[in-house]
């Protein structure tokens, strides 16, 4: 064996982690308070949703997808004080107008034949956001002083994927006709303008400025 | 969407079928049967209890298991409904720049705001009870039960109904699931004794989820009403009419003529008290003795010359 007493490099030659990061702790907060207020907003829909969708399968989904983001809220909202937010529901606010604008839009439908609206707003586009945002956050923050929010973030992802999976073919074998795939569309042309204006989840700058 | 759904917009695919709890209880193949079913022809005291070894044990067990299947989707949609009914106390109402969140400004539940936890404590239980309603389809299925082969009522739901969180909290985690503990340890035992390790390794791992949301139920109704004895009271008072609600005939208590038993150890670990316990198996033994001067009566009326052997 070595000598346990020869100095040896403080990182490894395979650990290539860096300190830079886009982000400080401020804006790093302000993000994570944004995540919160989505991820809560989402849940919320989603459990109203289960009494309103008469097909039983997407009913159990709804219901099991509905407690992964609300522990996604619930990780973001243990990450606030540790990012100097000693109340962290000041920060748990839309990123601006549009945003709150788009979760209306979103929660409108209500009525047990429009699943399809439900599901495309939900799995076509507000996950779909959801995925980018949290993937430029891990792919820009500083993998080092971050560390937390790069954890939750790798805690996350897999659940946005796998859900964003389930509710897409839950769609693809609920459209069944031209005319049902063009509600699809228009539903989701609607969201998507709405969130075009919002800027993304985290508002302007979501996924950086190009 | 908008906020508190009532109990008849619930929505249903083809196959399910909404009838009252009465009628529910008479349905002839149900292991609830509150007629003369329970009473031999002279009155007296018979076992009734949901076993193997009753006739109609057969039919009885998957009317129940489907009893349980639908009751896990008003459960599932009960937890959901109070996600979505509620704000969140704390959390802003409003954007930085003034627009009203979703939701918050047509809410006619007026201040009645729910801590975070709470919600995610509902959240939790909406996947807890989703994966119930897997488990009792996959079990009826392996009963030899179809979806919608039983009729449904929406009693647990309406429950699950109420404009103030906290009576949901009593009439749902508390009562109702108060109860499933119970049906779930009876099927258990159903599942041992018909030599069912299958059914039996399932009614435990739902039973485990069932003791949790009690403990919830009753941490959280304590919590929100610890500065409002007159909430508190409202709430355990609804609590009390959903516990006689479900003991309608007798149908849980000690008594072997209950079909189903109380579950005592179970019920301990959820947080009840002796006394707790011992009142809900009051309320189904007086349920009990109602639904035998019920028979005695209905015999009596059929042949006065009976009447005076019970």
């Amino acid at each position: 064996m070595a000598d346990p007493y020869r100095a040896r490099a403080p990182f490894a030659p395979w650990d290539r982690r860096t300190l830079p990061g886009l982000f400080d702790v401020e804006d790093t907060a302000r993000r994570v308070g944004n995540y919160k207020w989505a991820e809560m907003k989402l849940f919320e829909a989603l459990g109203g949703w289960v009494a309103t969708v008469p097909e039983l399968d997407v009913k159990m989904r709804l219901g099991t997808h509905c407690y992964k983001h609300a522990w996604h809220a619930e990780l973001w909202h243990k990450r606030l004080p540790e990012l100097r937010e000693m109340n962290p529901d000041r920060l748990a606010v839309p990123a601006n107008d549009a945003m709150v604008r788009f979760v209306e839009a979103l929660t409108e439908p209500e009525a047990p034949d429009q699943t399809i609206e439900k599901l495309t707003g939900v799995y076509r586009v507000f996950i779909p956001r959801f995925i980018a945002a949290y993937t430029y956050h891990l792919n820009g923050t500083s993998e080092i002083t971050d560390a937390p929010t790069i954890r939750s973030l790798k805690l996350i992802l897999p659940d946005e994927f796998d859900d964003w999976r389930d509710g897409e073919m839950m769609l693809q074998s609920l459209i069944e006709t031209p005319e049902e795939a063009a509600r699809a569309s228009a539903h989701q042309l609607r969201l998507e303008s709405i969130m075009i204006e919002a800027g993304g989840i985290a508002g302007p700058g979501t996924l950086g400025s190009q | 969407m908008r906020k508190f759904l009532p109990a008849d917009q619930l929505a249903r695919d083809e196959r399910f079928n909404t009838i009252t709890m009465q009628d529910r209880f008479n349905d002839p193949r149900s292991a609830l049967g509150t007629g003369d079913a329970a009473t031999t022809t002279a009155g007296a005291r018979q076992k009734f209890r949901l076993t193997p070894e009753r006739r109609d044990a057969s039919d009885g067990a998957r009317g129940l298991m489907h009893g349980i299947m639908v009751g896990e989707i008003q459960a599932l949609e009960g937890a959901g409904r109070t996600c979505w009914d509620f704000d969140t106390a704390g959390v802003a109402k409003t954007s930085s720049t003034g627009a009203h969140s979703a939701g918050a400004a047509q809410n006619p539940s007026g201040d009645m705001d729910v801590p975070f936890a709470l919600k995610l404590d509902m959240a939790r239980q909406c996947w807890d009870e989703a994966r119930h309603v897997e488990i009792s389809i996959k079990l009826s299925d392996w009963m030899g039960t179809e979806i919608g082969q039983f009729a449904e009522n929406t009693v647990l739901f309406a429950a699950a109904c109420s404009s103030d969180p906290v009576l949901r909290l009593a009439g749902v985690n508390c009562a109702l699931e108060g109860l499933a503990i119970d049906v779930f340890t009876t099927m258990k035992e159903f599942g041992d004794l018909a030599g069912d390790p299958f059914l039996e390794f399932c009614e435990d791992w739902m039973l485990a989820d069932e003791v949790t949301h009690v403990k919830m139920g009753s941490d959280w109704l304590r919590k929100v009403t610890e500065n409002d004895p007159e909430r508190r009271k409202k709430a355990l008072d609804f609590q009390a009419v959903v516990d006689k609600l479900f003991s309608y005939g007798g149908t849980r208590s000690d008594s072997d003529e209950s079909p189903i038993g109380l579950a005592r150890r179970f019920r301990a670990l959820a947080g009840f008290t002796d006394d707790e316990v011992e009142a809900i198996n009051d309320v189904s033994v007086q349920a009990l003795e109602e639904r035998r001067a019920r028979g005695a009566a209905a015999r009596a009326s059929a042949d006065p010359a009976s009447a005076t052997s019970t």
